[in-house]
């Protein structure tokens, strides 16, 4: 009698699940199949080829793929494979609270070409994946000139907070400030643009808005004061760089393949107005996929006369983690990163680090998100091509929120005696 | 006043145009697009940013792209980067005698949004003829016995070298590369062997007594030189190439586009005598991350396992052979499989060979400016093929190689004539 098994169960969407295949022939080729339907009912499968062993015995933690989405040992290969069948859809959890995503695991033992999803398996498991723990609460907020979503992690608190910025897809995105509650961190998911009476369009980035919102996290009796950190990513992260810069409240901020240097729009802060480095719409490149780069698109912030537009790292007065994906088709990261550590250390500061992923692409997400490697965009008609190798981006995204979560822990929980 | 010009107007789909715009202001950036309906309608779109100099000139044979579909100098990268509308259609010329392709070149401002781009009329447009053909070459359908196909007859008088053209794997009846060698002077036959008219739909062997017969045709034909004949094959069609070339003394020059040195999938038969195939395994396919499938690997399994016998005896062979490989193949391991073939034959004293090998070509290598075609879907299998390749070193592979082969031909299919004092 076989058996097909996948521990746990219900799970939060960044713990791994054990798969396991008992009961069959010895050395059979087996086809395992995932599949999930997204909110707006867009379908998104994967599938894979392993061989049982000797004693008809399949355990994903050891043994490899041969073909299908991926190839090798990677126990949650079936998770980040996962592709839609309609071109460049970004898997995105909307309602972060109250529902997961089912995840259908299915076995076949057979291999071929064939499309397994018109088969009857012979063994299916359906695991959850959830973007909450229980006790985690999430809060609508709209105070002042403030729009976001509150994620607070179970009991009495204080907790540290973070104020988590994505890009320039606008909206307020959640999933991965929920997470990080279920982790036990404060988190304000904060929407900037294209969100309730946020403008419809980014213009500038006003950082007293971003102020403002820092204030209001520290505010909060669950929240533990004086500092908080941030985490970003694309355009988010540029932002949550200037945050550091600027905001003495900001203690320690994570940032993910973002421009070190203002961009497109200018920057405002009280006073302080910085210009934007100049984009060259003739650089614009267009992928094989129809997906537009952006990689050049960009002046070079290394250039003399875009210096001014270059964010004054060594003024930032908490720590900072740059994290880079080395295939990135968005942003020139690396380079970035690196000129900000340079400043830094020009400065005789060493208050920031760089983590660099060969292989990752711009959209480095929490571990076990399926690769986007390209997604609409509001203002072109084409998608934007993100990048990435699908095996290197899920080791990166596996890796990086390990250090995420620890760098937070680090410089944001105060000393505290633990029994 | 700008002008846009482009010369030849209209010319054969492998050479090349000279495109020139004047009368812009100094250092003006300005947009190049290309597009073509294709005799489906299906539309096919390239563009490119270019910077003028100081005279307000843009020089496509000196001037860099900035960004687009390609970048740097490509005078002709408006053709070999157009892309389909629809995701994965691949360019293909059905009639390839009575008209031509017509490329709209058209020229925008470049302060225009992408998104404006479909609404605004161009600064200046001009349109081109691409034709598969050179007037005068005669196209006669042929059903002599079991063959089906289409011979192209250089025009002029005398005898030319005879080529048999051979696709692949889709099957079918592909006229375009054929029709351009006989507008180089070759008498080209190409021949379908399977999924055309009354050819079987999904052949469970290979006859190789079928391409005999071909060739027996070819060389009984008038306007064909002998006493030779050569073939240009790629793919499953590379595979009965190499085939021919070692059964068939006739035939005296093979060019083997992206094939295997090994029979695939289905076995083949030469006068009663079966030789089995090596079996795909399809727990090797790969799927990359746009979803499309890779089969460069699936052949891995039964090669391992199979001793030298199991290989093509390509040092039987009479004639001479031009390996043609993209060496971003993700569909055969082309460029293995080409090494192991002529491994083979230094291994026996033979150096009847050349092997041709491009970094960042995929499998589907074409006449010339084609498109490249990366992937294409199967409906069958619910699956789309990864044929590999990078644009810009793709183009290079096709212009370089399409000269290649036409020289190769020549040298090994005309006899040189020495005069002698």
């Amino acid at each position: 009698m076989f058996q097909l098994t996948a521990t746990p169960a219900s799970a939060l969407a960044d713990e791994p699940v054990h798969i396991r295949v008992t009961g069959l022939p010895p050395l059979q080729l087996v086809t395992l199949t995932a599949s999930l339907k997204d909110e707006k009912g867009n379908v998104f499968r994967s599938k894979a080829f392993y061989k049982t062993n000797e004693v008809g015995e399949l355990d994903l933690m050891k043994a490899p793929a041969f073909g299908g989405d991926y190839v090798g040992v990677h126990p949650m290969g079936l998770f980040w494979s996962l592709k839609c069948q309609k071109a460049f859809r970004r898997l995105l959890k909307q309602d972060v609270m109250n529902s997961p995503f089912w995840v259908t695991l299915n076995l076949y033992d057979t291999v071929g070409l064939q499309d397994f999803s018109t088969e009857e398996p012979i063994a299916s498991q359906v695991v959850q994946r959830w973007f909450s723990a229980p006790g985690v609460q999430r809060v609508q907020v709209r105070e002042g000139r403030v729009r976001g979503a509150l994620f607070l992690p179970p009991g009495e608190g204080p907790f540290p907070g973070v104020i988590d910025l994505f890009g320039g897809r606008g909206g307020l995105v959640e999933f991965r400030a929920s997470l990080l509650a279920a982790h036990g961190l404060a988190v304000l998911a904060l929407a900037y643009f294209a969100y309730e009476d946020l403008p419809e369009l980014l213009q500038e980035i006003d950082l007293e808005y971003f102020e403002e919102a820092a204030n209001l996290l520290l505010a909060h009796p669950k929240v533990q004061t004086p500092g908080i950190g941030v985490i970003s990513v694309s355009k988010g992260a540029e932002i949550g760089l200037a945050m550091a810069c600027f905001l003495k409240q900001v203690v320690a901020t994570v940032c993910i393949n973002g421009s070190t240097a203002i961009c497109e729009f200018p920057l405002r802060y009280k006073d302080l107005v910085i210009a934007p480095i100049p984009t060259f719409m003739e650089r614009l490149q267009f992928d094989i996929s129809g997906a537009v780069r952006l990689l050049h698109y960009r002046g070079d912030p290394r250039d003399k006369v875009n210096q001014r537009s270059v964010l004054p790292v060594e003024k930032a007065q908490g720590s900072i983690l740059f994290i880079v994906g080395e295939n990135d088709e968005c942003s020139k990261s690396r380079e970035y990163a690196e000129q900000a550590l340079h400043q830094l250390q020009n400065h005789g500061r060493n208050n920031g680090r760089m983590l660099v992923y060969p292989g990752a692409g711009h959209l480095i997400e929490p571990p076990y998100a399926p690769l986007c490697y390209a997604s609409p965009n509001l203002k072109l008609s084409s998608p934007l091509l993100w990048g990435g190798e699908p095996t290197a981006h899920a080791t990166a995204q596996e890796h990086s929120w390990g250090e995420i979560l620890k760098f937070f822990r680090q410089h944001l929980i105060q000393a505290r005696s633990k029994l | 006043m700008i002008q846009l010009t482009a010369t030849p107007a209209s010319a054969l789909v492998d050479e090349p145009v000279h495109i020139r715009a004047t009368g812009l202001s100094p250092f003006q950036v300005v947009i190049l697009q290309a597009s073509l309906a294709d005799e489906k309608g299906n539309l096919f779109h390239s563009q490119a940013y270019y910077k003028a100099n100081e005279a307000g000139e843009v020089d496509l044979q000196q001037a860099p792209s900035l960004g687009g579909d390609y970048i740097g100098v490509h005078p002709m990268g408006l053709f070999w980067s157009l892309k389909p509308e629809k995701f994965l259609m691949k360019l293909v010329k059905k009639d390839v005698v009575n008209s031509p392709f017509l490329v709209q070149i058209k020229l925008y401002d470049s302060n225009l949004q992408l998104t404006d781009i479909a609404t605004t009329a161009p600064k200046v447009s001009l349109t081109l003829e691409r034709w598969y053909v050179a007037p005068g070459v005669k196209r006669i359908q042929v059903r002599e016995g079991p063959l089906r196909g289409t011979l192209f007859l250089p025009p002029g008088e005398g005898r030319f070298p005879g080529i048999i053209d051979l696709f692949g794997g889709i099957g079918g009846l592909i006229e375009y590369r054929a029709s351009l060698l006989a507008s180089h002077g070759f008498v080209s036959l190409a021949l379908a062997y399977f999924n055309y008219e009354d050819l079987p739909a999904q052949p469970e062997k290979t006859e190789l007594d079928y391409f005999e017969e071909a060739v027996n045709f070819l060389l009984r034909h008038p306007k064909v030189l002998g006493p030779g004949i050569g073939i240009v094959s790629i793919s499953k069609g590379a595979e009965i190439g190499l085939s021919m070339a070692i059964h068939l003394k006739q035939v005296t020059a093979t060019v083997l586009i992206n094939g295997p040195n090994f029979i695939l999938g289905i076995p083949q038969v030469y006068h009663g005598q079966i030789s089995k195939p090596l079996a795909l395994s399809p727990q090797s396919l790969s799927i990359n991350a746009l979803g499309l499938a890779e089969f460069q690997h699936s052949f891995e399994e039964a090669r391992r396992e199979a001793s030298e016998t199991s290989l093509l005896p390509i040092e039987k062979a009479h004639g001479h052979f031009l390996f043609i490989v993209g060496e971003d193949d993700k569909n055969l391991n082309s460029k293995v499989y080409a090494e192991q073939a002529t491994q083979q034959l230094s291994r026996y004293g033979k150096n009847n060979w050349t092997l041709l090998s491009y970094p960042g070509a995929g499998h589907l290598l074409e006449p010339p400016y084609s498109p490249l075609c990366c992937a294409s879907e199967i409906s069958s299998l619910h699956l789309s093929i990864h044929w590999g390749g990078e644009v810009t070193p793709h183009a290079a592979a096709q212009e370089h190689s399409w000269k290649e082969i036409q020289k190769f031909l020549r040298k090994h299919l005309v006899p040189v004539v020495t005069s002698q004092l």
